[in-house]
């Protein structure tokens, strides 16, 4: 039960890092996340699934298909609603709209079918008296890495510091001579990677549907206001308590109470602490 | 009977201490100036007053009356109004618009009588809009009051927020940095504005960086640095304080008075 | 160009007896004309197009109590919560207690008035996106709520065979004839009624005083909190009056569709509630209407192309997005403003 705490909020954190990532660039909440890791998830079952290519390659593709989109959308969405909306809104709105985009894309190409594929590599692991499937123990293994790599990438790579800057303060970064319409959308594609590699990551446990999408966005908007908005240790720790919060109560209470006590513990919480676990308290 | 007592007010924020057991009274028709070095607590102190934010400790007494506690809007219906440091003003609407907006406080019609547009609501709105081309004719910005707002000039901006304040019919105004930006002519005219807005029975405190307008205009003057009250009193005598000199020694872009 | 700018004061408020007369009365006047004779008249025999104009007049009712809460400046992702709220007290209500439906009809949206404000009162201190994403949870919270309600709610199950309306009597006269799933036309009658009486009311909230107050709201909190406004018991005033359209609204479509299901409305609604709002133009009155019509009709028109519609109805919904940002009703406004502002 706590290990599989620990696969989920290890691969949430992934999800979670993402959407931080696009809201602390761009403040924009990305409605679309959980759209983006479905679309993930399904490009592995193609290739992986159907077409045997090898997983890892699989999920170099993935990669870069939603770093594709991540930048159009940046580059032609978002771009231009920030130089002609009135009201500031409108950008969220957008954001909204591209969900639902993706959401169609994907209901009118892949149907509307539960898609799983088989486990990359087989074999249980026994650690103490609980059994940990291989697949599963990859799974955390491999989200692990991805987000150690990813703090590093933007701790210490000067794509990464342009990235950091650009978070802190868009008009001095513009200032210091930095392409900021550029870094922007390459930090939007890097958030669309990260939703998409969840979304291959967890795809070969759970499998995938094209309903996911919302599931996702909301859980990653539960993350991001337990830790706080734009914060990263933040959206780590948001993903540890959701991860662990699912798999206990999965295993304790039947099926949607679950939820429905993860969102009253989340409303009741926000209203007493706004600003999240770790976010700067307003005014 | 003071109309603003302070009294030991203390803000903390984490381990920085905002405003440090400040005391300080204020006569009826007076206009003082609050004034310190940047991050010397003042405009914190106006939020303390006003009771946008709790204090840490200490209490305001206004009137005679604790208002430390009451919820801000409260504050300002008892006459207690502030302006801000930042150009606040309402955006998408006209000059007009925001001073009408403004006199919210003078409804004499309940939400329902707004809604169905009863007599003493039409009444109303007829008697803001007279007194909002008053006030704003008054202020200088008769020639603009149709335009957006957010589309007015830099020293507009900041007589319409007076304007907006003075709508709501305070007897106590604090004005957070009301010459800050404008040159010295712009200034000129706004010290008299200040003065006008005594006239008209309004006690005035306000916190302001321009020494020779502070010089000018206030009876009493006091000066915060890092939170703490390091002097108080009348215009001439704070020019010779020693502990205020030093406090703007560190910074020589501040000229103290002549 | 003085009249035009001056119609927009809360001053003018006292003069609503003249503004009767104004375009805008001229143009509601057309649009009841439309909605009661002109549609009846022509598409009277098309059972189908006429069901689908009744759900974009309901669906357009419960977004104009969105675009109330845009108004004060929160994106409401919980108008979803709100119709189901209302729908279920309309379901409970006639199937157990054999209430009249024109009783539950505003009780359900009474029910969800108050619940708006109970949740509303700390919920709508949080702002932006914050707000967004609460709200958003609200609808999921709610949703699960109806699945887990065991024998209040029948969980997935829903409540089935809700009766439909039944006939009002005046002193011995029938008023409202009794309705019948088979025919669609007094559901039509009911909500275009329902839509033009909500447009009436907001639009006599948004040129009052109060419709002033939930806009300076939106620009600027703190300055509206230091000239006396009471912010929070105008943000409740505002949330719980867009609930109470939500409430009514749901209640509507219980009776239409006889049943109700916790998926009935889920976050996808509260979403297009939304987006109905935004591709209007938030700053109009009409945008709701305008989006929630077009973006409905639309969806239906593509229906002949079966495999690609929901594709294409995205794609058309960006592309609007794009091309007018500011909402399609921003097009006529661009017009206008050529012509009377021209210093703008
Ligand atoms: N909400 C807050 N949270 C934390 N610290 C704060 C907050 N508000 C103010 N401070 C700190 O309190 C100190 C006093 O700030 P304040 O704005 O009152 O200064 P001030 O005298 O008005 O300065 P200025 O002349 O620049 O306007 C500053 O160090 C500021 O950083
Ligand atoms: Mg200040």
């Amino acid at each position: 039960m706590l290990l599989n705490g620990v696969v989920l909020a290890v691969n949430y954190a992934l999800i979670a890092l993402g959407i931080t990532l696009i809201f602390s660039i761009m403040n924009i909440l990305n409605f679309a996340h959980g759209q983006m890791f479905m679309i993930g998830g399904f490009v592995v079952y193609y290739l992986y699934g159907l077409f045997g290519v090898n997983y890892f390659a699989s999920l170099v593709a993935v990669v870069a298909v939603l770093g594709v989109i991540g930048w159009c959308f940046e580059k032609f969405f978002f771009q231009r609603m920030r130089k002609m909306a009135t009201r500031e809104e409108n950008s969220m709105l957008l954001a909204v709209g591209t969900a639902l985009l993706l959401e169609n894309l994907a209901l009118s190409f892949f149907g509307e079918k539960q898609r799983g594929v088989p486990p990359v590599v087989s074999g249980v692991f026994k650690i103490g008296d609980a059994f940990l499937p291989a697949g599963r123990l990859l799974v955390m293994v491999l989200a692990l890495v991805l987000i150690v790599g990813l703090l590093l990438f933007v701790q210490y790579t000067k794509l990464g510091r342009a990235l950091r800057a650009l978070a802190q303060d868009r008009e001095v970064t513009y200032l210091m001579g930095v392409n900021v319409d550029r870094i922007a959308a390459l930090g939007f594609a890097l958030g669309a990677a990260l939703a998409g590699l969840a979304g291959g990551l967890l795809m070969t446990v759970f499998g995938i549907n094209s309903g996911v999408g919302t599931v996702y966005s909301i859980k990653a908007f539960i993350m991001i206001m337990i830790g706080g908005a734009g914060i990263v240790p933040g959206a780590i720790l948001g993903a540890v308590v959701l991860g662990f919060a699912e798999a206990i109560g999965y295993a304790l209470l039947p099926g949607s109470i679950t939820y429905l006590l993860i969102f009253v513990g989340l409303i009741v919480f926000l209203l007493f602490r706004p600003q999240g676990l770790m976010g700067k308290p307003w005014g | 009977m003071p109309i603003l007592e302070v009294q030991g007010i203390t803000k903390r924020y984490g381990g920085l201490i905002a405003v440090n057991n400040v005391s300080f009274s204020v006569e009826k028709g007076e206009i003082v100036a609050v004034i310190g070095p940047n991050g010397a607590g003042k405009s914190t102190l106006f939020k303390l007053v006003s009771s946008f934010v709790p204090p840490t400790s200490g209490k305001v007494v206004y009137n005679g009356q604790t208002i430390t506690g009451l919820p801000p809007h409260e504050v300002a219906r008892r006459g207690l109004v502030r302006t801000f440091q930042e150009t606040t003003i309402f955006k998408e609407m006209t000059a007009l618009q925001n001073v009408i907006v403004a006199h919210h406080l003078r409804c004499s019609a309940s939400s329902l009588g707004i809604y169905f547009a009863s007599p003493k609501a039409r009444a109303d709105e007829v008697s803001f809009r007279d007194r909002a081309t008053e006030i704003l004719d008054y202020l200088g910005l008769g020639a603009v009051k149709r335009l957006q707002a957010r589309n007015l000039p830099h020293g507009h901006l900041r007589a319409l927020g007076i304007a907006i304040a003075m709508a709501a019919e305070p007897k106590l105004l604090l004005l957070d940095e009301p010459f800050a930006g404008m040159n010295l002519e712009e200034t000129d005219a706004a010290v008299e504005m200040v003065r006008g807005i005594r006239e008209r029975g309004v006690t005035v405190v306000l916190v302001e960086h321009d020494m020779s307008a502070v010089m000018r205009i206030s009876d009493k003057i006091i000066v915060l640095n890092f939170g703490l009250k390091i002097a108080e009193g009348a215009p001439a005598e704070i020019q010779r304080n020693d502990a205020v000199v030093e406090a703007y020694l560190g910074r020589p872009d501040d000229e103290l008075g002549h | 160009m003085d009249q035009a700018t001056d119609n927009r004061c809360p001053a003018t408020a006292g003069e609503a007896g003249g503004s009767l007369f104004s375009w805008q009365a001229l143009g509601f006047t057309g649009f009841l004309l439309l909605v009661f004779v002109g549609v009846p008249v022509t598409f009277g025999r098309l059972p189908y197009f006429i069901t689908v104009l009744t759900n974009a007049a309901v669906l357009s009712f419960i977004s104009l109590g969105v675009w109330i809460t845009f108004s004060i400046g929160r994106m409401n992702l919980a108008q979803g919560a709100f119709a189901l709220v209302g729908g279920y007290v309309t379901a409970i209500l006639a199937t157990r207690y054999g209430i009249s439906f024109w009783v539950c009809l505003p009780l359900s949206g009474l029910v969800s008035a108050v619940l708006g404000a109970l949740i509303g009162w700390p919920m709508l201190r949080l702002k932006g996106v914050y707000f967004a994403m609460t709200t958003l949870s609200l609808t999921e919270a709610i949703r699960l709520l109806a699945l887990n309600g065991g024998d209040v709610t029948k969980g997935a199950t829903g409540i089935v065979n809700v009766p439909p309306p039944g006939t009002i009597w005046i002193f011995g006269r029938m008023v409202v004839p009794p309705f019948s799933s088979a025919d669609p036309m007094p559901y039509y009658f009911l909500a275009a009624g329902m839509l033009a009486l909500g447009l009436v009311a907001v639009w006599r909230l948004s040129n009052s005083r109060l419709g002033w107050v939930f806009r300076s709201l939106r620009q600027n909190e703190d300055l509206a909190t230091s000239i006396g406004i009471n912010v929070a018991k105008y943000r409740v005033m505002a949330f719980s009056l867009c609930c109470f359209m939500a409430g009514t609204g749901g209640a509507f479509f219980v009776a239409f569709q006889q049943n109700i299901y916790p998926s009935t409305y889920t976050v996808a609604d509260s979403v297009n509630f939304l987006l109905y709002c935004f591709l209007g133009g938030l700053d109009y009155l009409f945008g709701p209407i305008v989006g929630a019509f077009l973006l409905v009709i639309s969806f239906e028109l593509l229906h002949a192309i079966q495999d690609y519609q929901a594709l294409i109805y995205g794609a058309l919904m960006i592309f609007c997005m794009l091309c007018l940002p500011n909402g399609i009703l921003s097009l006529r406004l661009r017009r206008f403003d050529g012509r009377r502002n021209p210093k703008a």
